[in-house]
């Protein structure tokens, strides 16, 4: 369990986060208000972006990440976030620059074959992009290393990588890194995982599966888990809307009844909904949860990550 | 809503031969294939329905338990109009809906058996502790696969209609340029060095190759090493197979038996995925039949100049908490009108389907029911 006194403690109770969830859940939204949380607390913070989605630079407040570690936004008497992507076949020419490989050897493996060689060595990929965040870690590159994980059920086998190559590779240096990055996936002080999801059926059976998944099969711990995009819980939705005028001693008009009975029917039936979630969610994950609100946006700007970014911080839900 | 006419998939659901849904995660893609699929059996077709990772209870609903078994079709059940029967009908004479999960490595081991001269040469590849950890992984394979697996279905004469529900592509080239990539992979020049003319480890002479293998064996051990040349080697007996096939597909994805629908949901990131797949599959020259969008919020009906002053400055309580929700909601139904009409404009003069988020989630066969039913009828 994580420790709940300070609603920021957790903020930069390690060194690396790993921010996972379903395709459609927001990880990458949450990961990135996560970046600004922690700088607002002071923290010198170096966002990740595994698979190079698009507009997430400008939404921390910078210019589209690429592979160069650049100053994203600073935060006035605090922290500071950078972003930057990490390619697979620039991890792979950094680690053997590292391991003083040079010469034949680098150019055999450049680029061009890594395709090949990655083919031979399934999850290596992964693994070398872990392996680079290692590295970053070690060097303390950063306070806190926010890594946006790939979307769509590929949480897990990206996570997995380290312990799965050892099934093939048997020696050499690619067994090294697998052993290190799996070292650093088990020690809750240097890497752990915030799961994300929404207030919905489906999403929290997944998440649910994830949580269990990265705890048993990685050894990896978690930070508290984040129920992305609620409805406000407005108590105020569970009567109709004559009930509710009379407890303000006010008479509606026919017309004002239909139109507000047109958006209290719907938002009733969804509270109703995501209560029952949460509630799931809080029962079967085994961390506290905190809850970020539905922006009626369809569209986010750095204003809206900064809401996002005080939510996190907010009063976690009493965990049952 | 928007100035599109209103528009369904009737034509498709009648007449396509293979329908593929695209598009971002999260959006219900699975459960407008399957839709889909439920009306095309209503209209009196037998369809199949190839799914990829379903929700636990869509699974449920369609029949389908997670293991080996979920590969091969089964009869989808429990739907009025439709005969339960198992026994094969005469082709058209009465709706069956049948469903699969797509699994990405027993696809790659059937193509293998069928590219193979005998079971000796398919077991080589087979068994190769290279073959057995890559089948699932290799580049772009699972997108490969649930083509392939289409490609399998519509050839074997048993299906009116087979529907396909793609993996979630961020990169919606992925799916398209999945045979592409599986012959660009095969076309490499170390595996072709490594593959042609050579008959034993020793006598690769080719520059490229020898580096490889001396890249592979220092930096992964030689183990690897000879398990993978084997497997290239044993691979090169069927890759004049695969590289016809893949050009089959890629003929068959762009003939006029196939349809391609976009599913999207009205948030921007959705919308943006759309629109960029929607490019890709024009450029591509692919048959896209339209576009549905999903999960839209419910317009509430407004408040009069009237109303609105009557409720001026109310105290916090219940009727504060309802008008609050309902300024909330009607700007966020705004807001994703303007999306789509930005989509409906770019998707021109094809098919758009706009679904409500309904106030339940859709999981069971008659939630299915419902939305076949606005599919087919708009």
């Amino acid at each position: 369990m994580t420790d709940t006194g300070d609603l920021t403690d957790w903020l930069t109770s390690t060194r690396v986060a790993v921010v996972a969830g379903k395709g459609g859940v927001g990880s990458s939204t949450v990961a990135a208000a996560y970046a600004l949380a922690a700088a607002r607390e002071g923290a010198n913070v170096l966002f990740v972006a595994v698979d190079g989605r698009p507009g997430m630079g400008p939404l921390l407040g910078g210019r589209e990440l690429d592979s160069n570690d650049r100053i994203l936004r600073k935060v006035k008497g605090a922290g500071q976030v950078r972003g930057r992507t990490i390619p697979a076949d620039q991890a792979f020419g950094d680690y053997l620059e590292l391991k003083g490989v040079g010469g034949m050897l680098r150019r055999a493996a450049s680029a061009a074959s890594l395709p090949m060689i990655a083919a031979a060595t399934p999850g290596l990929e992964h693994l070398l992009v872990l392996g680079k965040i290692k590295e970053l870690e070690r060097e303390r590159a950063a306070d806190l290393i926010i890594v946006d994980a790939p979307p769509a059920g590929h949480a897990a086998p990206f996570l997995r990588s380290a312990t799965g190559l050892s099934d093939v590779v048997q020696s050499g240096p690619v067994r090294e890194q697998s052993v290190e990055v799996d070292e650093m996936l088990r020690d809750p002080a240097r890497c752990r995982a915030m799961i994300v999801t929404l207030p919905e059926e489906t999403p929290v059976t997944e998440a649910l599966e994830l949580g269990a998944e990265l705890r048993a099969d990685i050894g990896l711990a978690l930070l508290p888990a984040v129920v992305n995009s609620c409805w406000p819980d407005r108590a105020g939705l569970d009567k109709t809307p004559a009930m509710a005028a009379r407890s303000h001693k006010i008479t509606l008009s026919s017309s004002a009844k239909a139109a507000l009975a047109s958006s209290t029917d719907f938002g009733r039936a969804r509270l109703e909904r995501q209560r029952s979630q949460i509630e799931r969610l809080g029962q079967g994950i085994g961390v506290p949860l905190i809850s970020l609100p539905r922006l009626a946006t369809p569209r986010l700007t750095l204003h809206h990550l900064g809401e996002l970014a005080d939510a996190l911080v907010a009063p976690m839900m009493e965990v049952s | 809503m928007t100035d599109a006419s209103p528009e369904s998939f009737t034509n498709e659901i009648a007449n396509a031969e293979l329908l593929v849904t695209c598009g971002p995660g999260g959006v219900g893609k699975t459960t407008t294939a399957a839709a889909l699929g439920v009306a095309a059996a209503l209209a009196g077709r037998r369809v199949v329905v190839v799914t990829v990772d379903p929700a636990r209870r869509l699974a449920d609903a369609l029949g389908l338990e997670a293991g080996a078994a979920a590969d091969a079709p089964h009869r989808v059940t429990g739907i009025p109009g439709l005969s339960d029967s198992k026994s094969k009908k005469a082709k058209g004479a009465n709706g069956e809906l049948w469903a699969l999960m797509l699994d990405a490595a027993s696809t790659f081991d059937r193509l293998v058996h069928e590219q193979t001269a005998n079971p000796k040469q398919a077991s080589a590849i087979l068994e190769n502790p290279v073959y057995r950890a890559i089948s699932g992984s290799l580049a772009g394979a699972q997108e490969y696969m649930a083509i392939e697996r289409l490609h399998q279905l519509y050839t074997s004469g048993e299906w009116d209609l087979v529907i396909v529900d793609t993996p979630p592509s961020r990169h919606a080239i992925d799916l398209l340029e999945a045979p592409d990539r599986l012959i660009g992979f095969l076309g490499h020049p170390v595996y072709r060095a490594l593959t042609v003319g050579q008959r034993a480890f020793a006598k690769v002479t080719n520059a490229a190759a020898s580096m490889f293998l001396w890249a592979v064996r220092r930096l992964a051990g030689p183990q690897i090493v000879e398990d993978t040349v084997e497997f290239f080697r044993s691979l090169a007996n069927i890759e004049p197979g695969l590289r016809k096939r893949a050009e089959e597909v890629s003929l068959l994805l762009r003939s006029d038996v196939a349809s391609f629908i976009v599913v999207s949901s009205p948030r921007a990131e959705a919308i943006g995925e759309a629109e960029h797949l929607i490019g890709a599959l024009r450029d591509g020259s692919f048959p896209f039949a339209g576009v549905v969008v999903n999960l839209i919020h419910p317009m509430p009906e407004p408040l009069t100049a009237a109303d609105r002053v009557a409720l001026d400055d109310l105290d916090d309580g219940p009727l504060a908490d309802q008008v609050a929700w309902h300024d909330e909601l009607t700007d966020l139904a705004t807001a994703e009108r303007e999306e789509i009409a930005g989509l409906a404009d770019l998707a021109e003069d094809v098919v758009v389907v706009e679904l409500p988020l309904l106030a339940v989630d859709v999981h069971d066969v008659d939630g299915l029911i419902g939305l076949a039913d606005q599919l087919a009828a708009g």
